[in-house]
């Protein structure tokens, strides 16, 4: 079972990395150091807020609970992902259904792949949930803040990687083009990642620090 | 554009948004798939690609890449069932059949990736594959015995 589960992930992480390829990049460049203060690091820290706590992103954000979540404008009252699904220990659903049993992945770059309103969201790379630690839903702004900015907590990154993160992972950048009826992520990828960057000049202050 | 479905290569020439159901049962008659919601809410288009359920309505043909499609027709043959058509059949699952192949597919899914599942396991690997009939305690059984007689092999 762990030998196949991790045949698996490996097979799956190849995959993504050979469908990776044509999609929209956004541009990386921070502020010079000392020129964002941290009032101003504070509010770039609010608007990042208000994205990480939305519902494209915090859906599949659920920390140490294995259900994704079903939430926001689009889908009525908050509950968990219907069918049942527990994406297990192996974040891909690899003990009972995989992810991308139904979020397929998709190699070309066709305008309708997500126009679907109740279809399952596809991207170039395979649907999962985020790690244990990138627990978002339901979480307060100091909360998350706090895990975003230690590196034994977001993947032992500091906010130039975040930002490069944000660039390469495919399903971040379906928040923003989320297609059917459902909300975007507020703002926009490129505003997103200068406020990450932006956020990490200031200090990555937080709001009760 | 190329597919193997069954271990058999075909030619078909088609727009690759198709999703993988409409090939399979339009342009090459393989018809143990079927259509039931076209959103990936019932499950009964179930198939696998390289081995893995997959939900051939969500699947475009362009994106198959050189992946191999198996559909029922290809679980088993009449001669040799896969254990679970054998515990299916034993069990007398099906009602009005529409959903089983979907049914039959997910199932030898969860068992190649997790031979020996608990109840829970099961519910949750098959609660995406709807039937209207009803047959939920007699897969989850036929899933049970399944396991076991790999468990006994």
């Amino acid at each position: 079972m762990r030998y196949l589960r991790a045949t698996f992930v490996f097979s799956v992480l190849m995959l993504s990395v050979a469908v990776m390829a044509a999609n929209d990049k956004v541009e990386i460049n921070p502020p010079l150091q000392g020129s964002v203060s941290p009032s101003q690091g504070l509010e770039a820290w609010s608007r990042i807020f208000e994205v990480a706590s939305h519902p494209r992103c915090a859906n599949c954000h659920t920390g140490p609970s294995d259900r994704p979540m079903w939430s926001g404008p689009s889908y009525g009252k908050t509950r968990v992902h219907g069918m049942n699904i527990q994406a297990g220990d192996s974040r891909i659903g690899a003990e009972t259904i995989l992810c991308s049993t139904c979020h397929t992945s998709k190699r070309e770059d066709w305008d309708n792949a997500n126009a679907s309103n109740h279809a399952a969201p596809r991207v170039a790379m395979s649907w999962s949930l985020a790690p244990i630690n990138a627990h978002w839903f339901g979480r307060t702004s100091q909360q998350i803040c706090e895990q975003l900015r230690n590196p034994e907590t977001n993947g032992n990154r500091d906010t130039l990687k975040l930002a490069e993160h944000l660039n390469h992972d495919l399903i971040l950048h379906w928040a923003w083009t989320p297609g059917g009826n459902r909300e975007p992520a507020p703002y926009s990828l490129q505003e997103h990642v200068n406020d990450i960057l932006a956020w990490g000049v200031a200090g990555t202050p937080c709001p009760d620090d | 554009m190329e597919i193997t479905v069954n271990d058999e290569s075909y030619t078909v020439d088609v727009e690759p948004e198709m999703p993988l159901l409409w090939v399979l049962r339009d342009e090459l008659g393989i018809t143990g798939p079927k259509y039931g919601c076209g959103i990936a809410q019932c499950g009964a288009c179930t198939v696998h690609v390289n081995g893995y359920a997959v939900r051939s309505c969500q699947l475009a043909i362009g994106d198959l890449g050189d992946s191999k499609v198996s559909t029922i027709e290809g679980l088993g043959s009449p001669e040799s069932l896969h254990i679970i058509q054998k515990t299916w059949i034993e069990h007398q699952v099906a009602q009005c059949g529409y959903c089983q192949s979907g049914q039959m597919m997910q199932a030898a899914s969860l068992l190649s990736t997790n031979p020996d599942p608990s109840d829970d396991q099961i519910d949750a690997a098959m609660s995406g594959n709807l039937c209207r009939c009803g047959t939920y305690p007699r897969i989850r059984s036929a899933i049970k015995a399944a396991a076991k007689k790999i468990q006994g092999s």
